[in-house]
């Protein structure tokens, strides 16, 4: 183990923290104790529970093995690979084959008796039980507890799937929003939500997340990471990225007002004792400032003339260039070349784009203000 | 440090060993002087000459007969990912790729020659742009940020390099660069506080021949991180500079730990092939806070400017302004916005965009024309030479940018959202900076590349999925197909027994367009090269 640690505290010395796969430095037994109990989420095939023939096979991997994959399976990267859910990607065949014959530096075993390669690809369709710490930076500010079991496989998984969009930590990134402020995942108490969302991907005009193909022990394994993550950043002193309804305080109420009636040019199309009343009960913080500002999925009406001189009216579903499509009043749909047709769109909510380039920041958050007493 | 001398012995065998290794093949092969001066029936790097303009001189397919275009196959990956690619075509093959995977096609056919198909387990899998080719070999990022050399004939692997190290948050997405024996290569990574490089291997035997850095190293006082690399430059033979475009300062939305410039995130920079030293650079976005990546194509002409001969270096760039540089010296000769921004004070004597403090993210959020998506992201624009027009896939936007102390000085640290956006397919008047014509694109934007021909078409995509072959002068639609999902790739055109073909990528399937095998016209005698 002292090899694998010496690389271990020189990759940190050099300042290399971020997904660091550290062993458990337990005997095989624990090991084995630790891959039957845990969800083997990192397989594509369920992992066979630790029978006396894996210690055969952890034998011959320990002695023909580790010397260049690590104790853990980790690998030592970059020179040699990480064995752990390496029956993902090759089957046993190939595997067998590999084994025998070697391949680029690594040597080839062609007299390995069948008995003994039967042991060693039982021992690697076992899950170890690693702890990778996630994205903790130097500064430190986002370091988490360590992970093990189901949520470090689901780690993984959300490194190389998720973690552009939502943060290495989850807690947010490039187009994601922070996972561990999220209503749906904090209100999710059994991770149907999450797993939902994470099959069928979401498809509104405002979220745009793809669906992702894992299977449920995979999603558990996510769910469970998403969990570890919420604990660890509520667990946080600081820290926290996001935005609180608290900071979006700063305005003045009858600024907003009189923005709202005057400049801002809302009054014409909404009241506060009309549709807006009781919106500050509806809505809060940075949803509310989104809607105020563009709300999105609303509906624009349009009426088609055919060339027979008969009007169809219905809400707008589908535009382009060459197609307009509507849902008329009864829900269904209808479409016509556009070069058959005339047509005019309604389209309210466009005021709210033209109004983009004349805010002034001021005027966001005093209308903020005032958006907020309409309770 | 046992372990580390008995990796390092080992790793000298394996190059000892490659060394003596398979010689490059007869067939698919390509040599460097040939990317110079590209045939019609090759794409030889990723915007198909060194220029960056992804324009062809083919003219087979016209304004005339553009509406008898169809499609002559297609090719389906049964992958999830989109393609975002450029595909290479060398000797009658395609090859393209989504991360972890590579397919050589049969450019007339589509039918597939072979697939690589190496999942990794690490790294950032968020797209793929494609594969540089020396010789007879196929050079090709991972998400684990290795490159990965392959035979070309059969996609088997010849040598596997580490570009950076994964663990510490590198990935890489990009096509590399080959000019001459350099194979130079960019990394990915904004989401922690990392430098950003670009590194030139060898092609044959994968050595590390330079590495330039586009800021100091980590925990250096008062300066910035990041300036990442993950779009391919360009390269001007006559003056031997490779120009690259770099990605935004760490930590992304507070710029407080990283005063002054940030020099050279969200620049343009000029730099020797032969050993990576700086040449010139132009700070595109002093002192970003917004995550606005300088990294689109630096597209090179040489053309008249204001009555004078120029060697031009032209960039639609991510914080909505388009860039004019003397590419000599880097010194600017246009900078105009092309779609909303209220994020300067104005331009400075040197052409650069005065960033205004006051728009910094803050606590209580500031209303940032465009987006972080920006004015324009990674695909390709396109530039006419006949009309002097650069055509440019624009995203007017509005979005709310947030920061506070509480987030902290690593990685993004703060937060920011996007309200509205919408496609236009822009065409500038590179003399002026004024908008020639738009095209609108849709609602939330249309994502596609830009391609242009000789004979006066434009191909680009809309955002409801429809691929549209445009008239130049004017941007009219003359031809459209809906493709089933928005394109996220750039047009490439080629040419193969007489007959012309524009591919698109959508989704996870590229389509190849034509005009029907029977079509008879004096165009199909063209030879022209591209």
């Amino acid at each position: 183990m002292k090899r694998f640690w010496d690389v271990a505290i020189l990759a940190v010395a050099a300042g290399f923290f971020a997904f660091t796969v550290l062993a458990f430095r337990g005997s095989q037994s624990l090991v084995h104790a630790a891959a039957s109990s845990m969800n083997a989420a990192a397989q594509a095939t369920a992992a066979p529970v630790a029978s006396a023939g894996d210690k055969a096979g952890a034998a011959s991997y320990a002695k023909r093995c580790a010397i260049c994959h690590g104790d853990q399976r980790e690998g030592i990267l970059p020179a040699f690979p990480p064995l752990i859910g390496i029956k993902r990607q090759m089957t046993d065949v190939q595997l067998t084959d590999l084994i025998h014959k070697g391949k680029g530096r690594m040597p080839g075993f062609p007299a390995l008796p069948n008995d003994e390669i039967t042991a060693l690809l039982n021992y690697l369709a076992t899950t170890p039980s690693i702890t990778p710490t996630i994205a903790g930076g130097p500064q430190g500010n986002r370091r988490g507890p360590q992970l093990t079991g189901e949520a470090a496989a689901g780690g993984a998984l959300f490194l190389q799937n998720c973690a552009f969009c939502h943060g290495r930590d989850a807690m947010g990134g490039e187009t994601g929003p922070d996972l561990t402020q999220s209503k749906l995942v904090l209100t999710d108490t059994d991770g149907s939500k999450i797993a939902q969302v994470v099959r069928e991907g979401r498809n509104e005009p405002d979220k745009k997340m793809p669906a992702f193909q894992f299977s449920g022990q995979e999603l558990n394994s996510l769910v469970a990471f998403i969990r570890a993550r919420e604990v660890a950043a509520a667990a946080m002193k600081g820290g926290r990225r996001g935005v609180e309804v608290a900071d979006l305080q700063t305005g003045n109420v009858d600024a907003g007002k009189k923005y709202f009636n005057g400049a801002g040019g809302c009054a014409k199309c909404h009241s506060p004792t009309g549709d807006l009343a009781g919106i500050a009960r509806r809505f809060e913080g940075l949803q509310l400032e989104e809607r105020m500002l563009y709300p999105r999925g609303a509906k624009s009406k349009v009426a088609v003339t055919l060339s027979s001189g008969e009007t169809v009216s219905g809400t707008l579903a589908y535009l382009d260039e060459f197609t307009v499509g509507l849902k008329d009043a009864n829900g269904t749909y209808k479409s016509w070349s556009v070069d058959n047709v005339k047509y005019k769109v309604d389209s309210p909510v466009e005021a709210h784009v033209e109004q983009f380039p004349k805010y002034t920041d001021d005027d966001v958050h005093n209308l903020m203000a005032y958006l907020q007493t309409l309770r | 440090m046992m372990l580390l001398q008995y990796t390092r012995a080992l790793t000298a065998g394996v190059v000892l060993a490659l060394a003596a290794g398979p010689h490059a093949l007869v067939s698919q092969n390509l040599e460097p002087a040939q990317i110079l001066h590209p045939a019609a029936d090759t794409w030889p790097n990723y915007h198909g000459d060194y220029s960056g303009q992804r324009h062809s001189h083919l003219t087979q397919i016209n304004s005339q007969n553009v509406d008898g275009l169809g499609l002559a196959w297609a090719f389906q990956t049964n992958q999830p990912a989109q393609i975002k690619s450029s595909p290479l075509l060398v000797d009658g093959i395609l090859y393209f790729t989504v991360p972890d995977n590579i397919w050589a096609v049969d450019a007339r056919s589509g039918h597939m020659l072979w697939h690589y198909n190496h999942p990794t387990t690490e790294g950032q899998h968020i797209g793929h742009r494609g594969l540089a080719m020396y010789k007879g070999w196929l050079y090709f990022t991972t998400p684990d940020a290795h490159l990965v050399c392959l035979n070309a004939k059969d996609g088997t692997r010849r040598w596997d390099k580490v570009i950076a190290d994964v663990k510490v948050g590198y990935w890489s997405t990009m096509a590399p660069l080959v000019v001459r024996d350099h194979v130079i290569t960019g990394v990915g990574g904004d989401s922690d506080n990392i430098m950003g490089i670009l590194v030139s291997f060898d092609p044959d035997t994968g050595a590390v021949q330079w590495q330039w850095n586009a800021t100091p190293p980590a925990g250096t006082p008062n300066s910035t991180t990041g300036g990442t690399t993950w779009m391919t430059g360009t390269y001007d033979p006559e003056l031997n500079l490779v120009y690259w475009g770099t990605g935004n300062p760490t930590p992304v939305l507070n710029g407080g730990p990283r005063p002054g410039d940030d020099p050279w995130t969200c620049s343009i920079i000029a730099l020797n092939p032969e050993t990576g030293k700086l040449v010139w650079g132009f700070v595109a976005s002093p002192h970003d806070t917004h995550d606005w990546d300088a990294v689109e194509t630096p597209v090179l002409v040489d053309a008249d400017f204001h009555g004078r001969p120029r060697k031009m270096l032209m960039q639609s760039s991510r914080n909505g302004y388009f860039f004019v540089l003397d590419r000599t010296t880097g010194k600017s000769l246009l900078t105009t916005p092309f779609g909303p921004t209220n994020w300067a004070k104005g331009i400075d004597k040197d052409g650069r965009p005065i960033p205004n403090p006051d728009k910094d993210p803050k606590p209580d959020g500031r209303l940032i024309a465009p987006d972080e998506g920006g004015m324009t992201n990674y695909r390709s624009p396109s530039f006419d030479p006949k009309t002097g027009l650069f055509i440019v896939d624009a995203h007017p936007s509005w979005s709310i940018y947030f920061t506070k102390p509480a987030d902290g000085d690593y990685g993004w640290a703060g937060a920011d959202y996007g309200l509205w956006g919408k496609g236009v397919l822009e065409a500038i008047d590179y003399q002026t900076g004024k908008i020639r014509w738009s095209h609108e694109l849709g609602p939330g934007g249309a994502g596609a590349g830009v391609l242009t021909t000789d004979s006066g078409l434009t191909f680009t995509g809309d955002a409801h999925g429809n691929v549209l072959a445009l008239d130049t002068t004017d941007g009219k639609t003359l031809w459209h197909a809906g493709t089933g999902e928005p394109i996220q790739t750039s047009p490439i055109t080629y040419e193969l027994d007489g007959r012309q073909y524009v591919l698109t990528g959508s989704g996870s399937v590229m389509f190849a367009w034509a005009l029907p095998q029977n079509f008879h016209g004096d165009e199909t005698t063209n030879t022209n090269t591209h």
